[in-house]
């Protein structure tokens, strides 16, 4: 089989956007510049990991995501030494034959597994079947022999939007399942297909998962919060804030903020390398962040458009400010009420009082 | 007679926790909901220095909620933490006696010239939700800097909690604690005008005036 740097010759790519690729990854991995070689080596000479990757629940995102990495000359190559034996979009197999394929990846074990999607329990998990098994048995089936689990996507990292109230399927993620194997979260609706490919180039370079928090994110992708590393920060610190789209401060392109922007809320790299190879990205489009990324989107990120939740429980839903007013002035009204009672009271029962109800100390004051 | 009830910590403390309440709540609503938006001067710093303004008063906020925790074990009975948290017998019953004249049922005053177990124990609700306001006040702090020594405190909540809910409650407990200056306000007013005995002012001075029946719960 011909080696990274052939196979690169005869697609005539040159040694140095090679190495210019490593160097953006180490960058990436945030690594010292120093790995760049030991990245590039590890790359050169590659033994085609076997890779299956799992759709549960999913809309397929991940894998549009995955398959648009930013540097389609070099990436793809780099795609090329994994050996995908399962990926129901983009493989040609189809029925028993893929399932063979799975199968056969699984019994030589030492695989990477890649998740997109939730797996379903409810009802024994019929929400999603494939080959005649649920999505928890080829999830348990399949981790038993994985060297590790890549979850790509909010829902297998963490249920996702499968997962939202009410949850007609009882949808979790990977990781309320799977134990026993290292996991590697990479939320995101998709996950950005840089931060799978880095993810995917640290594990061939050091044979381990890169350092992750403690949501099971990498640390080199998760490990900032986007209000922290976004371009329009200075806007919020300074006040300068949209209040609708299309007003003056968003054509000048300040905070998003009172749009219900939850960049504060999520941690991602997403200022920091963009979209679509490195177009742009939500907020530099204009449109606040939708926190993606985060546990229990969509429900905990709600409403789009407003920075806290609102109350609900009381038949109609209010804001947080809307109920505290009301919350504070019916206090000031009922306490008032009582006053007026209280003195009512004293009104009332102030000729009886002097009869032998009262127990105890007198009451009233000279 | 009259009685030293509150004693100067107490005092110093009581208006500590007001003035950064109420710096807390302006600041806090504007981060919430900037209403002031710059024009766009170029050295314009207004959520800026709200924030710096908001993180400085919840030092001292925090601080003197700490202080008055530790001087419920070394102040005098009337500080103490059994005035908080009904352990004794005695004062359970008067919790009872305490709702009866909230609800008509009877006219005389809750009993004792410290804190009435019923308003004790509204304190201990209070100080519960001071606790969830500073914790997940540093923890939202937190969340600037994953690799700091706040965060390796602190953070651990939001892998429980998401962070846009640990706001929300953050805010909430704002508006509940504006709803429970009303209600201590009003009440504070009506035991004065019931007992003539000066507990308004006795937060500045630290002296009430007991009536004869209370005599026996003074030192």
């Amino acid at each position: 089989m011909a080696t990274l740097l052939e196979r690169l010759e005869a697609n005539g790519i040159s040694r140095r956007s090679f190495l210019t690729y490593c160097a953006s990854l180490t960058t990436m991995l945030a690594l010292p510049a120093s790995l760049t070689p030991q990245i590039a080596n590890a790359l050169s000479k590659v033994d085609k990991p076997s890779i299956i990757w799992r759709e549960f629940q999913d809309c397929a995102g991940n894998t549009e995501s995955f398959l648009r990495s930013r540097n389609p000359g070099v990436a793809d190559l780099i795609l090329d030494l994994l050996s995908v034996d399962y990926h129901e979009t983009i493989m040609a197999a189809a029925g028993r034959q893929a399932e063979a394929a799975s199968d056969a990846a699984a019994k030589k074990g030492g695989y990477i597994l890649v998740v997109e999607g939730s797996v379903p329990l409810k009802d024994d998990g019929v929400y999603c079947t494939i080959a005649g098994k649920t999505a928890k048995q080829h999830l348990e089936e399949l981790s038993k022999g994985a060297a590790a689990i890549v979850n790509v996507g909010t829902c297998s990292s963490y249920g996702g939007i499968p997962a939202a109230n009410p949850n007609p399927t009882g949808a979790v993620g990977v990781p309320s399942l799977v134990s026993n194997v290292p996991i590697v979260n990479l939320p995101g609706c998709p996950a950005n297909a840089d931060n799978i490919t880095a993810t995917f180039v640290h594990y061939l370079t050091f044979g381990s998962l890169p350092a992750r928090d403690q949501l099971g994110r990498p640390l080199f992708a998760y490990g900032e919060r986007i209000h922290d590393s976004c371009e329009r920060r200075a806007h919020f610190d300074a006040g300068q804030f949209a209040l609708a789209f299309g007003d003056e401060g968003h054509r000048k392109g300040w905070c998003l903020y009172k749009l219900g922007c939850k960049g504060p809320n999520t941690f991602n790299n997403c200022p920091a390398i963009r979209w679509n190879g490195g177009t742009s990205w939500p907020v530099g489009a204009g449109h606040g962040c939708v926190g993606c990324s985060e546990p229990e989107f969509w429900d905990a990120m709600g409403p789009l458009y407003q920075h806290l939740p609102n109350v609900s429980g009381f038949g109609v839903e209010a804001t947080a400010d809307q109920f505290g007013v009301a919350l504070v002035g019916a206090t000031a009204l009922a306490f008032a009420a009582h006053g007026v009672a209280k003195y009512a009271q004293h009104r009332i029962t102030a000729e009886p009082a002097a009869q032998p109800v009262a127990a105890g100390q007198p009451t009233e004051e000279d | 007679m009259t009685i030293l009830v509150w004693e100067r910590p107490v005092r110093l403390i009581h208006w500590t926790i007001f003035i950064a309440v109420i710096v807390l709540a302006v600041t806090g609503f504007y981060i919430g909901n900037p209403i002031l938006v710059s024009g766009g001067a170029p050295t314009d710093f207004l959520m800026g220095t709200y924030r710096a303004i908001h993180v400085a008063a919840a030092w001292v906020f925090g601080v003197a909620v700490v202080a008055r925790l530790i001087w419920a074990f070394i102040g005098n009975r009337y500080s103490r933490w059994d005035q908080f948290v009904p352990v004794s017998r005695a004062r359970r019953a008067d919790i009872k006696t305490s709702f009866k004249y909230y609800l008509f049922m009877q006219r005389e005053t809750p009993p004792g010239p410290g804190h009435n177990p019923l308003a004790g124990l509204t304190y201990l609700v209070l100080y519960a939700m001071f606790a969830v306001q500073i914790w997940t006040g540093l923890a939202l702090a937190s969340l600037a800097d994953p690799g700091s020594f706040l965060w390796s405190v602190s953070g651990w909540t939001f892998s429980l909690v998401p962070i846009p809910t640990i706001r929300f409650v953050h805010h909430l407990i704002l508006w509940l604690t504006l709803g429970f200056i009303v209600h201590h306000v009003y009440s504070a007013t009506l035991i004065d005008v019931e007992e003539r005995s000066g507990v308004l002012s006795s937060i500045v001075t630290g002296w009430k005036r007991i009536r004869p029946g209370q005599a026996g719960q003074a030192e």
